[in-house]
């Protein structure tokens, strides 16, 4: 027996929820987006694992991706533009004991998140994060967003984007005390349930891109993907995804790539031309910030008092 | 040399000799010649004394004086003035040896201080080198050297800082839950009509405008949206319960406790286990409290499902792994107490696994026999108890002399910690017929002579004994006996080496009471026919021997460092052959020379030699350019790749497992398509829609997993139209 007779007995009756436990309202997202398939892959997770709603929190910016919180019957966060991660982050210092993802958009994240995501990156707290990036700003109808591939017609860019897409992978494997970094595509749901699972399963800041269509906006951008299986790259190792036999049959480029590899994760992730789905890198090594910074003392409400005299003394005068 | 030989052999098959000519080890002062080197310990950098550090939960409890004086060397010890420093700094060690040698004792931090003072005063360079030294000293603690007193301040050292980290681990539980189960029933308080009075507002407010308030108004506005449900009666109960065991236990000493805490080291093992078994039913229910305690913070406490379920928590004793949590119990004794009552409560613990750590220290191994002279028995009764503990499942085993503790410490460690019973079996060396030689010299002796050998038995590092059975500590494991080198000079004033086993016989040798059983020969009377003990002792020559044609000498020195020759009796001879079997038995269950392994081995062998053999002839026949040679037969036949379950392209379906989730299909015909346990689509109804309808599913799906097949209704409108269009989803 791997745990105690106690810690058997203090497990035996734990409460499992269904699917539909975690399932709130009925999404708003159009018919065909690919945040339908990443919902169903988080709700599976949840019930697969059997997260206590009362225990889980989802926090989001805004976008599309950021009304996930709403569909979630879980505690949630829908918050201010960019600025999912320092709720997050703010939530995990404050409450440890509590499962924390953060579901943010290629604007919220990569734009006017930016500085936000890259030191979140390197705090490394323990927390799930997708990334749902569909390139485009959809909530706003349409305006090129920085991993809009060059030349994307939009509201803001009606000659066509000038500039290069961001690549959120080669930059997150770029940030010191990066711990966590994954790659999904909608349209596999099965790698992404799995990349979900590992990245939920990962002590530390686990940042899993997820590329996903847009329907209403991008409706054809990804065909070639799509359409040629041969352009996606499934990546397994023992100490990362197995691929099963089902998926092999349909997808047959795959590399074997050690996900403790990071100068191999980094050239994985410079190629645009094939999509790499897989985990890029993990290293389960590095220290999480809230345990860094964990002092150990318990919030006694002396200590609260105390703490909190002791900052309005600073004004006192 | 005839009349030589006779009363060289009478001597060493009697013990009694005719002749005036062999002389008695013990009035020449004689010590085996291996220990030439070993005149004056204080003399030597060695791992004593040690420092039983103290004030560093992250770093080893225990340090050599060497290994700090190298550490800081390290750092102190660069540039132009490093020999200096080194030289200085290796003085200050060697008087702190001294000091602890002569029975000093104290911290670390007031011998240096004490040895510095006195070197300090030859002059100021030494005064500057051992100040740079002293700031860099960031440890302190006991200095303790080899003695019959270390083991047991050694392991009660180690001890105490493995219950002080349990006592810290438990404190944060006990703290964490006392907290939260307060904060429940602060928070029922608050939320109920006493909490909303508003006399009890005003007294939570604090300080500031209390007049600025309407506290009556407060109470009437809080009240109206007081919550309807309060903890039950019940609830409240069992939390106050809790929160008195709790605050009431007497294993560790925390802030949240008001009993004086139990005591947990005993001189006795019947004391231990007496102890033990008064506190287990409080053990019981602490236990049963903190997990109790546990599904009450996280809200998980279910009366209907729980209560029965703790009703009988802990009637069959606790897990050891929930045991872990308590202190450990520490008995230590000496091996002469053991006879009787004792040993039965050291097998008890043993082999009732309680969670009770036993250091029994031995003062003599040789011991002469209860039963009459006739009979020698050295070293079976003090070793007889590690190696039954070996026989007991789950018993955390060391055995060693006390000069080894040091190279085992990490092992102590983890015996001390374990979550079961662990024996600490250790030779100090102080007692028998030694003589003026240091414990450390006998315990390294015993250890080097096999008579007391060292090995860990650590049931927690694996399921088998070549995980949890270790002799590395053994110096040359692989040996019957390690094998030395002795230089020396002869007469014509040329140095000559030879290599000699130190064995049994030179443990013995250095034994006053056993100098009977030892004879010097003058030089006038060495011959050929002095053979080196160790060679006859060695493994299947004894028994080879039919005819006495040379006895066995061990070299030996006199004070003066001159070599003699020492005639050994047969009994000696056959107590070490004795010995070398028992530690040939110790090395088979370390894997060292294992009986079974090697008439494995050589099956094996024989059985490659013979296929190799048969592969040759094979090839030498398939040279042959007229025969065809079947294939060697490949390792294993490519596995037939899985066939898919193949689906008749005239049936409609729905690649499930690749589905998006995307709510295509549903929103076209949600009676047709439905959603899985995995919220996956399938057809849940194939005649709930049209075939057009399936058309329209299959082009409108993101991911091109619905194939529509052929239409089941030939009457359908623009069919033509519809199969064309399906055709691709085929």
């Amino acid at each position: 027996m791997k745990l105690s007779a106690t810690k058997q007995l203090l497990d035996l009756y734990k409460e499992q929820s269904a699917l539909e436990d975690y399932q709130s309202g009925v999404p708003r997202w159009c018919t065909g987006c690919g945040d339908n398939a990443i919902l169903t892959a988080v709700q599976r997770l949840c019930r697969d694992e059997g997260l206590r709603p009362e225990k889980t929190v989802f926090v989001s910016g805004i976008g599309c991706s950021s009304r996930f919180p709403h569909y979630m019957k879980t505690y949630g966060f829908h918050g201010i533009h960019g600025r999912a991660f320092p709720v997050a982050e703010g939530v995990k210092m404050s409450r440890p004991d509590l499962t924390v993802f953060v579901n943010t958009g290629d604007g919220d994240c990569c734009s006017i998140g930016a500085a936000h995501w890259i030191h979140a990156l390197r705090y490394n707290m323990n927390m799930t994060v997708f990334l749902h990036d569909n390139q485009i700003y959809g909530l706003t109808k349409k305006q090129a967003s920085p991993t809009s591939p060059i030349g994307t017609k939009s509201n803001t860019t009606p000659r066509g984007s000038y500039l290069d897409a961001l690549n959120p992978l080669t930059v997150s494997l770029g940030v010191s005390n990066v711990s966590f970094i994954a790659q999904a595509v909608d349209w596999i749901p099965e790698t992404l349930y799995e990349i979900v699972k590992a990245a939920y399963h990962h002590k530390g800041f686990s940042f899993v891109r997820i590329i996903q269509r847009c329907p209403e906006w991008l409706p054809k951008s990804l065909d070639p993907w799509l359409q040629d299986p041969e352009r996606v790259q499934l990546l397994h190792h023992a100490n990362g995804l197995q691929i099963s036999q089902g998926l092999s049959r349909v997808y047959k480029n795959q590399v074997e790539h050690d996900p403790l590899d990071i100068h191999r994760a980094r050239e994985i992730a410079s190629n645009t031309d094939i999509i790499p789905v897989g985990i890029l890198y993990q290293n389960r090594e590095v220290a999480c910030y809230e345990d860094t910074r964990h002092s150990g003392a318990l919030r006694t409400v002396e200590a609260i008092k105390k703490n909190f005299n002791a900052e309005l003394d600073k004004y006192s005068v | 040399m005839e009349a030589d030989l006779q009363a060289h052999v009478a001597f060493f098959l009697t013990g009694k000799t005719n002749t005036s000519d062999l002389d008695a080890i013990d009035r020449l002062k004689l010590r085996p010649a291996l220990f030439a080197g070993y005149r004056d310990l204080t003399q030597l950098r060695y791992d004593f004394p040690l420092v039983l550090v103290k004030d560093q939960p992250a770093g080893a409890s225990v340090e050599s004086l060497s290994g700090l004086i190298d550490g800081i060397l390290e750092k102190i010890a660069r540039g132009s003035d490093a020999d200096r420093l080194r030289k200085h700094v290796l003085r200050l060690e060697q008087h702190i040896r001294a000091q602890a040698a002569n029975g000093t004792e104290g911290l670390l931090s007031a011998l240096w201080d004490k040895a510095a003072k006195a070197l300090a005063k030859e002059d100021k360079q030494i005064s500057d080198s051992l100040s740079r030294a002293r700031a860099n000293l960031k440890v302190d603690g006991e200095v303790v050297d080899c003695n019959g007193s270390m083991p047991y301040h050694l392991v009660g050292h180690v001890w105490a800082l493995a219950q002080t980290q349990r006592s810290k681990r438990f404190g944060e539980i006990v703290n964490r839950l006392v907290l939260k189960l307060s904060e429940i029933l602060q928070a029922d308080f608050a939320n109920s009509n006493a909490g909303r009075t508003a006399a009890n507002l005003k007294r939570t407010f604090g300080s500031g405008p209390m007049d600025q308030f309407d506290f009556d108004a407060m109470s009437r506005i809080l009240s109206k949206s007081a919550p309807k449900e309060n903890l039950t009666k019940n609830r409240k109960k069992r939390i106050e319960k809790l929160l008195t065991t709790l605050k009431s236990q007497q294993f560790f000493p925390t802030p949240a406790s008001s009993n004086k805490p139990y005591v947990f080291s005993f001189d006795s093992c019947n004391d231990a286990i007496k102890a033990y078994r008064d506190r287990l039913p409080k053990a019981i229910e602490l236990s049963k409290a903190v997990a109790i305690a546990e599904l009450e913070v996280r809200g998980e406490y279910s009366e209907a499902k729980h209560d029965r379920l703790f009703e009988s928590f802990g009637e069959n004793g606790l897990d050891p792994r929930d045991m872990a949590i308590f202190p450990d119990y520490l008995v230590r004794l000496h091996a002469d107490t053991l006879p009787g009552a004792e040993l039965s409560s050291l097998t008890e613990i043993m082999s009732l696994n309680l969670p009770i750590k036993v250091l029994v220290q031995t003062d003599d191994v040789i011991e002469e026999s209860p039963i009459s002279n006739g009979h020698l028995a050295f070293a079976l009764r003090s070793r007889q108890l590690a190696r039954m503990a070996l026989g007991m499942a789950g018993v955390f085993v060391v055995q060693s002399p006390a000069s080894a503790l040091y190279q085992l410490r990490e092992s102590i460690v983890r015996g001390l910690d374990c979550s079961g019973p662990a024996l600490f079996s250790v030779f100090s060396g102080i007692a028998g017929g030694h003589g003026q030689l240091p414990p450390y010299l006998i315990g390294a002796a015993a250890l080097e002579s096999r008579v007391f050998p060292a090995f860990t038995m650590d049931p927690t590092a694996g399921d088998d004994w070549a995980s949890r059975f270790s002799l590395k500590v053994n110096p040359q494991a692989e040996l019957d006996w390690p094998v030395h080198k002795l230089v020396l000079e002869d007469a014509d004033c040329q140095t000559q080496t030879v290599e000699r086993p130190f064995t049994l016989i030179d443990f013995v040798a250095c034994d006053s009471r056993y100098a009977k059983f030892f004879g010097a020969v003058p030089k006038a009377h060495w011959n050929d026919t002095l053979a080196d003990a160790g060679d006859i002792i060695a493994r299947d020559k004894w028994d080879g021997i039919d005819r006495i044609e040379s006895v066995p000498t061990l070299l030996m020195i006199n004070p003066e460092n001159q070599l003699q020759k020492v005639i050994v009796t047969e009994k000696i001879v056959r107590e070490a052959r004795r010995c070398l079997s028992m530690w040939n038995s110790l090395q088979e269950l370390g894997g060292i020379h294992n009986s079974h392994a090697e008439r494995l081995l050589a099956r094996e062998k024989s059985a490659w030699e013979e296929s190799s053999k048969a592969i040759s002839a094979a090839s030498t026949v398939a040279a042959a350019p007229t025969e065809v040679l079947a294939p060697v037969a490949p390792a294993a036949e490519a596995a037939p790749a899985e066939k898919e379950a193949e689906k008749s392209s005239d049936e409609a379906y729905i690649e499930t497992a690749r589905c998006a989730s995307c709510n295509e299909c549903i929103n076209i015909n949600d009676k047709m398509f439905a959603y899985d346990g995995n919220k996956q689509a399938f057809i849940k109804d194939i005649n709930a829609g049209t075939y057009a309808q399936l058309v329209e599913a299959a082009e409108n799906c993101q991911v091109a997993i619905i194939h529509p097949g052929k239409p089941r209704n030939a009457n359908e409108a623009g069919l033509e139209d519809l199969i064309k269009r399906a055709e691709v989803f085929m």
